[in-house]
């Protein structure tokens, strides 16, 4: 049995989708045919990515306008000019702002499933934005008739029934996107954000029984766009205690790109709780050199130097390209360093005596 | 230092125009819904006051160059900040500008003369090319706290095209204005945390009652059907009488109509007269088991249109042979065309038996009159669906009237005295209502009211 390994989700779009999106938005082409855009960028990178020998796969996010926004993109009760996230290159991305109520998502994560589906040989993880980063769509000046409880009450409604539709329509795993953790120490020293983050993430873990809790999993990262980050420069101490009070089971944690993976790892085995399976990134997208297989197993073998075996496995730090139109790596790296993931993990499982 | 103003006009329209920046910049630190909206308007009306050329607010990174990163910025030639790097670094050489020496001393520092002074030697073609003569930098230090004391490094950087055009008031001026940037930056941050906390919480209260009341109702259920088992095991021997009776029947009508059909010229009249009392024994046995079986059923907690007169007579079937032993004797006055109420049968069926219980155990000790059960149905002037249960016993103390309702609360020497609590909560899930009276002579009436929807529907 080798160590489990999976991907985070992205991958960057192909040139022709990308100036498909452009020219959709331009009214040059239809949306049928953007449509087949979509469904022809799905399929090959699942087969792309089912090629590198991963034994979990994603659809890579083709047809998502992006990771943190796609289940609300197209709501017309939506406004581009919400909080801002600066990035440490110095881009901002405005997080949306919601205008009216009554709160739905427009396309929840199970649309996407349905159709990777279609093309998949192999099990499929599905992504899921985080409760607690969409909680932030609500305006500091609230919405008359539309209350910040009805707001999240809808969200968490929305969010468990997404879930709950991706478990049952046959996803292996659902990763919960939590990136916003580490930024909510930046937003708010005093770390009231982060644990009304934390409690409104479990209440929506609480609806879900211990055993499909278990196909349940959260992703955190210091928030890859571009080249750069969100939030690395916020000590990874502040976060993880509160992290692993996650009611999930399964924690896909950025590492490769940390200065100092081995205090990371110290702090994840202070904190960690009993059944909770912990995927290293051993991948660092930002990093356009390719990881060969033989540092991905050092990184691994460090990590089980801190983590049991049967608790670890792998993963990348992030997503390839999170928002569609990020081009700052090419899919051909982006394949090839998933590929080096999936050898330097079975050789590690080797060292390790698992195969 | 500053070239001075020529006349008194001039200083009064400098004052004139830091007094309508202030009143603006005040309007912005309260009005402003985000960060990143605070720190532009700031600098938009900074250099809309006429007296600079670019004003930009830096947030420090950590990075390897110790970068100071422009987040807002307004004025001329903004293609400056593209073109320059700012560092807050003493190791770097672009961190000994006025930016880098504010960031790091956490005090105000200007040029004088951007031509001639030395600490601007990286920056300074840039910035002539521009029409920049002289500028500061002012840290962002939240009033009363020390640098560093909340997660917000920077500078506020303001560039006039005149020399000299920071003097002490205009320093001390932009550096009270900084500290009020960095208290409202402080003060939405925490307006960020408080909104979501105070969401989150109220959501986590409300998920905690729910959970409690569905923790309740299980408890209660759980409880309600245990009672319903205990109540039934006390009465084992009068529903086995009461199954028994029927059965003895059968077989004596059964001999009885072989009997009729064995003789010469068989009585085929009177063998289908026994044959007939046999199926209706039958049916009578089957009854019964109906009824038993519905008592020992999970509450299905699914409510359906039911007639309260058919429950009562189920529960009467199936208590006939404990009131029979009891010497009780029974009156119904079930009112015809009863409206039919939405209800669970189950659950009703056990208030209707306990009630009756009840009263049969109430009469337990009368010697002196009948023991007389009166089971009423009608409707009431509501239009819902009124059910009273009167005996003729030793009736409740009038102190104790409201509290036999409680949990735990009994007059007996045995029970648990959950009884009538259950039933009061089963009624009240119907949206009912279950009280107790003094009977007029003796004894005791429960009233029971069901809501129908007509009162509603007629309203």
């Amino acid at each position: 049995m080798v160590l489990p390994t999976e991907p985070i989700g992205s991958i960057p779009r192909p040139a022709t989708l990308i100036e498909g999106i452009q020219g959709f938005k331009a009214g040059r082409i239809s949306q049928p045919e953007l449509n087949a855009l979509y469904e022809s960028a799905v399929q090959d990178t699942i087969q792309r990515l089912e090629a590198t020998g991963s034994p979990v796969i994603t659809d890579g996010e083709q047809a998502k306008h992006s990771w943190a926004t796609y289940s609300i993109y197209g709501l017309e009760n939506v406004a581009p000019d919400g909080v801002p996230i600066l990035f440490a290159d110095g881009h901002v991305r405005n997080f949306p702002r919601l205008t009216a109520g009554p709160f739905r998502y427009k396309t929840p994560a199970d649309v996407y499933l349905e159709i990777a589906l279609r093309y998949a040989h192999v099990p499929l993880k599905q992504a899921v934005i985080s409760a607690s980063a969409l909680s932030l769509l609500y305006p500091h000046a609230s919405i008359g008739g539309y209350s910040r409880e009805e707001y999240l009450d809808a969200l968490i409604a929305e969010q468990e029934g997404e879930i709950r539709r991706c478990l049952q329509k046959g996803a292996h795993v659902v990763q919960i996107d939590f990136t916003e953790g580490r930024l909510s120490i930046k937003l708010d020293p005093t770390r009231r954000l982060l644990h009304s983050f934390i409690d409104l993430n479990n209440l929506v873990l609480e609806r879900f029984s211990s055993e499909e809790r278990k196909r349940i999993g959260v992703h955190t990262c210091p928030g890859a766009d571009r080249h750069s980050t969100h939030s690395a420069e916020v000590d990874y101490a502040e976060l993880l205690p509160s992290l692993f009070e996650l009611q999930a089971t399964n924690f896909c944690v950025q590492l490769a790109s940390e200065p100092d993976r081995k205090r990371v790892l110290k702090l994840i085995r202070e904190h960690a709780k009993d059944g909770q399976r912990i995927f290293v990134g051993v991948i660092d997208p930002l990093n356009p050199r390719v990881e060969t297989p033989e540092e991905v197993r050092d990184r691994v073998l460090e990590a089980a130097e801190y983590i049991p075996p049967d608790r670890l496995g792998t993963t990348d730090d992030c997503g390839f390209a999170p928002f569609s139109d990020d081009t700052s790596r090419t899919r051909e790296t982006a394949f090839n360093k998933i590929r080096a993931r999936v050898a330097g993990t079975a050789l590690a499982s080797k060292v390790l005596g698992l195969e | 230092m500053q070239e001075q103003p020529k006349t008194h006009d001039e200083i009064l329209n400098r004052l004139n125009r830091r007094l309508r920046t202030v009143y603006q910049c005040n309007s912005t630190f309260f009005q402003a819904e985000s960060e990143q909206e605070l720190l532009q308007s700031i600098c938009e009306i900074l250099v809309a006051s006429g007296e600079l050329r670019l004003a930009w607010i830096g947030y420090c990174e950590d990075d390897a160059e110790k970068t100071v990163r422009p987040v807002a910025q307004a004025g001329d030639s903004l293609d400056y900040l593209k073109q320059v790097k700012v560092s807050w670094g003493e190791e770097m050489e672009t961190g000994h500008g006025p930016t880098g020496i504010a960031v790091r001393t956490g005090k105000a520092c200007w040029v004088d003369d951007i031509r001639t002074d030395p600490r601007f030697s990286p920056w300074r073609v840039a910035a002539l090319a521009r029409g920049y003569a002289s500028c500061i930098a002012v840290p962002l230090i939240p009033y009363g706290k020390p640098w560093g004391s909340v997660d917000l490094r920077g500078t506020l950087n303001l560039y006039s095209a005149e020399r000299n055009a920071f003097d002490e008031r205009t320093i001390e001026h932009y550096t009270g204005l900084a500290t009020c940037v960095t208290y409202a930056v402080t003060a939405l941050r925490g307006h960020l945390a408080a909104d979501l906390t105070s969401g989150v919480t109220a959501l986590r209260a409300s998920e905690e009652r729910k959970r409690a009341q569905d923790a309740l109702q299980a408890a209660q259920a759980e409880l309600a059907r245990a009672t319903r088992f205990t109540a039934m095991g006390q009465m084992t021997a009068s529903i086995a009488h009461e199954i028994n009776q029927p059965l003895a029947a059968i077989v004596a009508n059964g001999n009885a109509a072989l009997r009729w059909l064995a003789n010469s010229t068989p009585d085929l009249d009177e063998a289908r007269a026994a044959l007939k009392r046999i199926v209706n024994d039958g049916h009578r046995a089957s009854e019964v088991i109906g009824s038993i079986r519905a008592m020992f059923k999970k509450d299905s907690q699914e409510k359906a249109s039911l007639d309260v007169n058919q429950l009562i007579r189920e529960v009467l079937v199936l208590v006939h042979a404990e009131l029979q032993s009891q010497r009780v004797s029974v009156h119904t006055e079930l009112m015809e065309d009863l409206p039919q109420v939405l209800a669970d049968r189950v659950q009703l069926q056990q208030v209707i038996m306990n009630l009756i219980m009840n009263a049969v155990e109430a009469m337990g000790s009368i010697t002196n009159r009948a023991r007389v059960l009166r089971v009423k149905s009608e409707v009431d002037e509501s239009h819902d669906v009124l059910m009273t249960v009167e005996d003729s016993g030793t009736g409740i103390d009038p102190k104790d009237i409201n509290r036999i309702f409680d949990a735990f609360f009994t007059t007996k020497s045995h029970g648990l005295g959950m009884g009538l609590s259950i039933c009061r909560s089963i009624i009240e899930g119907h949206n009912g209502r279950l009280w107790a009276s003094p009977g007029i002579h003796h004894g005791s009436v429960f009233h029971v009211v069901l809501p129908t929807g007509r009162a509603g529907a007629e309203r």
